[in-house]
């Protein structure tokens, strides 16, 4: 009995780690969390077998326990950078709220189209976001991720709207901010 | 005169928060009012609304995925190995 199960197991391993591990990547866009999800939906997989009672396909249930993987991930994540700290703010406001003179975003002057096809913005525009401490790096990208809107994510991660704008609202500031001081043109 | 305004309209921090919120969710009527009334009469807040809206289509447009068979196949090696041990 538990030599069956082991042989089905390594059957749906082969089959189906490639589809699972593209899809994880896609939602994650980070191979090693991905592996670590994929690797972890097999496992809950191989405790929970016998309750498998194969009403759905066996590709709909290991789906299954990797979306639910990839939404306990991203809860995590996102819950450890729910405190909003003023002392962060204050170093683009001042105390009434009024930009900083030297952090007040500045006309960059080039088409939008112009910097999104530059090769070099967009390099700016990644080491700006790794740049980013990790959850908040999570939070700005979450809803193309999960190309979900704003108030499902909030749903399936159990936060409140006003968290999450104010994460982004935080996040953004900094990425915009290295964007501009980093960007030089030649 | 900047009082009211802030009154009024919004702080830069709330009104560059509101953008945010924008961007994500809905604004009610009032809302709308308080960040277009601050833009007219910000243009570093407005600035701020055109590159966070730049910013996401860049974020957007950066999603690839790219990863080899190689990597597939040391991890199905790698799951095989520690199923066992849960059976």
């Amino acid at each position: 009995m538990g030599n069956n199960k082991t042989v089905d197991l390594t059957e749906l391993v082969d089959q189906y780690t490639d589809d699972l591990y593209s899809w994880a990547f896609y939602k994650v866009s980070d191979a090693e969390v991905a592996k670590d999800l994929v690797q972890d939906t097999f496992l809950a997989a191989a405790e929970k077998i016998s309750s498998f009672k194969g009403k759905s396909s066996s590709k709909t249930w290991l789906f299954a326990i990797l979306k639910n993987k990839i939404t306990d991930y991203y809860r995590k994540k996102v819950i450890q950078s729910v405190s909003v700290d003023q002392e962060h703010f204050s170093s683009y406001f001042n105390e009434k709220g009024d930009w900083r003179r030297e952090k007040m975003p500045k006309d960059w002057q080039e088409k939008e189209e112009h910097l999104l096809d530059d090769i070099n913005f967009q390099r700016l525009l990644e080491e700006c976001l790794n740049a980013l401490p990790e959850s908040w790096n999570t939070a700005v990208k979450l809803k193309y991720l999960l190309s979900k809107k704003g108030e499902e994510i909030c749903q399936e991660l159990d936060i409140s709207p006003t968290n999450y704008w104010q994460i982004i609202h935080r996040a953004k500031l900094q990425l915009r901010d290295c964007i501009e001081t980093n960007w030089v043109k030649d | 005169m900047k009082k009211i305004m802030h009154i009024l309209f919004l702080s830069c921090k709330k009104a560059t928060e509101m953008i945010e919120k924008k961007l994500n969710f809905k604004l009610s009527w009032y809302e709308k009012i308080q960040l277009e009334g601050h833009k007219m009469m910000c243009s570093a807040c407005k600035n701020y609304e055109k590159q966070s809206k730049l910013i996401d289509i860049g974020i957007a447009k950066s999603k690839e995925k790219d990863f080899s068979q190689e990597d597939i196949n040391q991890l199905k090696k790698l799951i095989n190995d520690k199923l066992p041990n849960i059976n």
